[in-house]
């Protein structure tokens, strides 16, 4: 009867083994980290995914009974109204986007005609083009001459005030709360329940009824009289408000942010960190009972620190050295992705000071043999497209000169040396802090609870919660 | 007849339940979309880095800057003023932290009248902590008393104040907890965030909320769907829906 030997007889140890099993899965995982710095790998904006609307959709409309102007920004109505059957309604090219906290467009009443029968609203794919948006189903309307708000019947309820000529009136969707709201001159006139019967893709709309009526629509090319984006903020904020009521376990963020630079190899901090935490007031204690269990991660502090600082400091050579005199079992296969992205490096940082040729040959017998194998040939090829530019930073490979990308490889070499700890119970603690588990967590709840939501509304994406806490500042 | 009834509501049981039934997600599947997920190094450690200075562990941020190359969002020489300010009210040395404050900036106390009214209060506090109740009283009256005639909530809270001068055996009294350590905390992470307010930075560090938003996420989603949740914040480990 044959045995399976996985170990190849090499490391001895019963983890080893679990650990090669695991072995393609962590050398895809490390790869894949390695090029989230390159350009293709960046879909931080998902606003940008969707389509938004631009202009009018000159083939559906009503023609007959109204003119289009060539820049398909503005329509007047052509006909006589007779009846409530010829209506000069246009559609937005696009529905509105929906993976945003709010969808927002403006009219701007240039001429209100004989009787100024204009209205603003949403209506879906098919809509009947002949009717005012609101008078059908599955559209609203807030129409000029009654100020009234239509909701898929003839008859209208008490919403605002009317508008003409020269005013300024706006139709937006917000996600959040599932409402339509609508503004006249800058001030909100009021908001309405967006039903759930209003499905599927909603269009920005517009209509005209009386001779001579004329309106110019905005759909963002302008400046908005209306303040969208502190509405926005006010809308982000009342969410804000009662998530903030939620209470925390005591000194949970003390904890993580202790277990991260733990995890990392962040010791100087955390030596910092522990001091000053025992003068606090009142004193931070974490019990053990927590759950933040140490053991597994103060497991060789000082050995990930300084090679996390070589490898910062562009000193790849030593850093190998180290890890052979240390961890050996670590760059014993050549062909792992450790080695690779440690070979990686070495040939950047030649590019880096430009000894072009020394990394020509440095990359033909370190970096030649990976040249076709599945998962490291996209960053082979991005590390050789260096050499062709005389400014690799302006390029597009340029993400491989920054300092994020060695940090990638210091990362890789943490959690190699994290696996290497007898007690460790599974990979995911090598590879993910407690707080990136959280993070995570948070993400795909988030996106899964959108997508039960019919895909609407903001999902959570840490980089965006950055970066709008900066631009408030301003 | 009956039978017929009984099998109706049978039937309405179950369409009810298929109406309402949840999405259940598997281990794997939910594995797998974690593993989707794209956290940035960098972005992490902002956050991080955004505790360590909102929080005022000054050297922490410093080492952290020079062993993970994020830059702080904030000044930190400004940090360690802030913290003497922080440390002064939690160690009761009122008069020395309003001094401090000052000199960090003199608008911070002129614009916050509420925040200068608790730290007055809090030095009448530690004037009758140390028994010096003519001291007390001079103060109160002199300093704390105009304030209590601008605004009511004031007068309210010096009268409250005033009245721990009223009993022998204070740690029984029903103001007794103006004495205790967290009333000085309050105050000290009043003049905290008033001074981050006032350097355009906000108040809080952003990872407790990032865990608020956890906790409110997977509870908004419970409702629509059965998939492994994180419990215990802080092991982070995922527990199976229970189906």
């Amino acid at each position: 009867m044959n045995s399976i030997n996985r170990n190849n007889g090499e490391s001895n140890n019963g983890k080893s083994s679990i650990f090669d099993g695991l072995k393609q899965d962590l050398d895809l995982y490390f790869l894949g980290l390695s090029r989230l710095g390159s350009s293709k790998a960046l879909t931080d904006k998902e606003e940008d995914e969707e389509e938004a609307p631009k202009e009018l959709n000159t083939i559906n409309s009503s023609g007959g009974f109204l003119v289009v102007a060539p820049d398909k920004l503005s329509v007047k109505y052509t006909s006589v109204n007779l009846h409530g059957h010829d209506v000069g309604v246009v559609q937005a090219n696009k529905p509105a986007p929906v993976k945003r906290l709010l969808y927002y467009f403006e009219i701007y009443v240039k001429d209100a005609g004989a009787k100024g029968q204009i209205a603003i609203g949403f209506t879906n794919e098919g809509f009947k083009m002949r009717r005012q948006p609101g008078w059908e189903v599955n559209s609203c309307g807030y129409h000029g001459d009654d100020g009234l708000l239509y909701r898929g019947q003839g008859k209208g309820d008490a919403f605002g005030p009317t508008y003409t000529k020269g005013d300024m009136v706006g139709g937006g969707i917000n996600y959040a709360s599932q409402e339509f709201f609508f503004t006249k001159n800058g001030a909100i006139v009021g908001t309405v329940c967006k039903e759930k019967e209003m499905k599927g893709r909603l269009f920005p709309t517009i209509a005209v009824h009386s001779q001579n009526e004329e309106v110019h629509v905005n759909f963002g090319q302008k400046k908005f009289a209306f303040d969208l984006k502190e509405y926005e903020a006010q809308e982000r904020l009342k969410q804000q408000m009662t998530i903030e009521k939620i209470s925390l376990p005591p000194n949970i963020s003390y904890g993580l942010v202790r277990s991260y630079l733990l995890h990392y190899g962040y010791e100087d901090t955390l030596n910092s960190f522990d001091l000053a935490s025992k003068s606090t007031i009142p004193p931070i204690y974490i019990a053990q009972e927590n759950g933040f269990d140490e053991q597994d991660i103060v497991y060789a502090l000082n050995q990930r620190k300084t090679l996390r600082q070589l490898i910062r400091n562009g000193e790849i050579d030593a850093a190998i050295s180290k890890l052979h005199n240390w961890y050996p079992q670590i760059v014993q296969d050549d062909k792992s992705a450790t080695c690779f992205l440690l070979h990686c490096q070495k040939f950047i940082e030649l590019v880096r000071v430009g000894a072009l040729e020394e990394a020509v040959k440095y990359g033909r017998i370190e970096l030649a043999k990976f040249f076709g194998l599945a998962g490291f040939d996209d960053l082979v090829q991005d590390c050789v497209a260096l050499l062709a530019y005389e400014r690799p930073q302006e390029s597009s490979v340029g993400y491989l000169l920054e300092e994020s990308q060695r940090d990638v490889v210091a990362d890789t070499v943490n959690a190699m040396i994290l696996s290497t700890n007898p007690n460790m119970k599974d990979m995911k603690g090598c590879l993910q802090s407690y707080l990136e588990r959280l993070l995570r967590q948070l993400t795909a709840c988030s996106l899964e609870r959108r997508s039960a939501n019919g895909d609407q509304g903001e999902a959570f994406h840490l980089h965006q919660v950055l970066t709008i806490g900066r631009d408030m500042k301003c | 007849m009956s039978s017929f009834w009984i099998v109706i509501r049978q039937l309405a049981e179950i369409e009810e339940q298929m109406a309402t039934s949840k999405k259940v997600i598997t281990r794997e599947e939910w594995k797998k979309r974690l593993n989707d997920v794209k956290i940035r190094k960098e972005d992490m450690n902002k956050l991080v880095m955004n505790f360590l200075v909102t929080e005022g562990y000054v050297e922490a941020a410093e080492k952290f800057r020079i062993e993970s190359g994020t830059e702080p969002d904030i000044d930190l020489a400004t940090i360690t003023d802030r913290m003497a300010v922080k440390k002064a009210v939690q160690c009761g040395n009122v008069e020395d932290a309003i001094e401090k404050v000052n000199d960090l900036n003199p608008e911070i106390l002129d614009t916050n009248p509420q925040l200068f009214f608790h730290l007055q209060q809090q030095r009448l506090i530690e004037l009758i902590r140390n028994g010096k109740v003519e001291e007390a009283l001079e103060f109160a009256q002199e300093e704390l008393a105009p304030r209590g005639e601008e605004n009511q909530s004031f007068l309210e809270e010096l009268e409250r104040t005033v009245s721990l001068l009223a009993f022998e055996d204070v740690s029984n009294c029903p103001v007794g907890e103006l004495l205790d350590i967290s009333q000085r905390l309050k105050t000290a992470s009043e003049v905290n965030a008033a001074i981050l307010t006032s350097q355009s930075h906000e108040k809080d560090p952003k990872l407790p909320s990032l865990l608020k938003m956890l906790i409110w996420a997977q509870n908004q989603l419970d409702e629509k769907a059965a998939y492994p949740r994180i419990n215990d914040l802080s092991n982070a480990t995922l527990e199976d829906p229970a189906v």
